[in-house]
């Protein structure tokens, strides 16, 4: 059986992932780049998904449970840093 | 710094535990004891931190099937319906919104209720917690709404979250 | 045959949701509603990604681990997103990001700067 309704559906999360990096590109300010920044993290996540059930690989899970766990991590930091030098400015 | 409870820990030992055999999903012995210990030294760590009030809550049944019934009837379809609506929003050109910040009263007294509700606004599209307050005893969130309706206060806070916090009263309280 | 088919469905479902949400992270007009567009790629579109993987990982593949670890990702994604977006929204107004067009309603700014 071939699996290429999978590797389609990678494929197009993979391409939404890359248009959200425009805006990571371009947001004029600190937290327009962060949420960019986690919905592309989120957006491989499915695409690695979906890929590892394409190629039959369990180790494209183990990364994507990594990526999700990191993801989270990075965006709290950076809205703490965000409050914090708020703060500061004032 | 609040005391360490015994039920606490026990329950912070266990989602660990599970969570260690999820990831790991082999059961060989030597495997299932290094999780034990690992598990054990974080919960005698870190459940004064995540756990306040009673821990085995969900053991009283009725709580436990209005619970579930929360998480798996009422909250989906408040999700799908955020969802659609939003997503009419940004096909429809990014036009259609009016945002703004309301303050809005909350009812729940529990701690995990308030956690609750305010995680469950989030997720649903449309609509984000950004600070929670709490004047004379009685809890306020300010959210921000893709689309102002009706004026900050109690009516806002029945369009925005009335079904969820009927949902979550028969839950805490 | 049939699961794969709803599979399908469902991941088309999710790409769907997901391109919504990519589209109003692109064209948005300030933050605040970036991050609210933002919330529908982490919900329904991942919700049903996932759930087509978790079908074909279960009824077609058969490997339990799989499915297991598919699962344990869709719920660790749901439990999170919230906290880093309630840290993101809170962060950004403390630090004085301000839509260019004034919000009618805005009591937060009202109550902090007063």
């Amino acid at each position: 059986m071939n699996w290429i309704d999978l590797l389609i559906g990678a494929i197009v999360f993979a391409v939404l992932a890359a248009l959200t990096l425009i805006r990571l590109g371009k947001g004029p300010t600190a937290a327009d780049r962060m949420v960019a920044g986690d919905s592309a993290d989120t957006l491989i996540c499915c695409a690695m998904v979906l890929f590892s059930l394409f190629s039959g690989r369990g180790i494209y899970l183990d990364i994507a449970l990594v990526a999700a766990l990191f993801g989270v991590i990075d965006t709290m930091l950076v809205g703490r840093y965000l409050e914090k030098e708020g703060g500061k400015k004032k | 710094m609040q005391k360490t409870k015994f039920p606490a820990v026990v329950a912070t030992f266990i989602v660990c535990f599970a969570f260690w055999v999820l990831l790991t999903w082999s059961f060989t012995a030597q495997e299932l004891i290094a999780g034990a210990v690992v598990s054990l030294a974080v919960a005698l760590f870190a459940a004064r931190f995540f756990i306040h009030e009673k821990a085995f809550w969900f053991l009283n049944p009725l709580k436990f099937f209005s619970g579930l019934f929360y998480w798996v009837c009422i909250f989906p379809v408040e999700l799908i319906k955020a969802n659609v609506d939003m997503a009419k929003r940004c096909f429809g050109g990014c036009k259609n919104i009016n945002p703004g910040i309301v303050k809005v009263p909350v009812d729940l007294k529990s701690e995990y209720g308030q956690a609750a509700l305010a995680n469950s606004i989030t997720l649903t599209p449309g609509t984000i917690t950004m600070e929670v307050t709490e004047q004379d005893g009685q809890p306020y969130y300010y959210i921000h709404w893709i689309d102002v309706t009706k004026p900050s206060g109690k009516e806002a806070g029945d369009a925005i979250k009335g079904t969820l916090e009927k949902g979550l009263r028969r839950v805490w309280e | 045959m049939t699961v794969r088919i709803i599979a399908d469905v469902l991941i088309a479902i999710g790409a769907i949701f997901a391109l919504a949400g990519t589209i109003g992270i692109l064209k948005m007009p300030d933050t605040y509603s970036r991050m609210q567009a933002s919330t529908c790629i982490a919900t329904l579109g991942m919700l049903g990604a996932m759930l087509g993987a978790l079908l074909i990982a279960i009824f077609v593949k058969a490997d339990a681990g799989a499915a297991v670890k598919v699962a344990v990702i869709a719920l660790l994604i749901l439990v999170t997103n919230p906290l880093g977006s309630h840290a993101i929204a809170k962060g950004a107004y403390k630090a004085g990001i301000r839509p260019e067009k004034k919000m009618e309603v805005d009591d937060l700014g009202r109550d902090l700067y007063e």
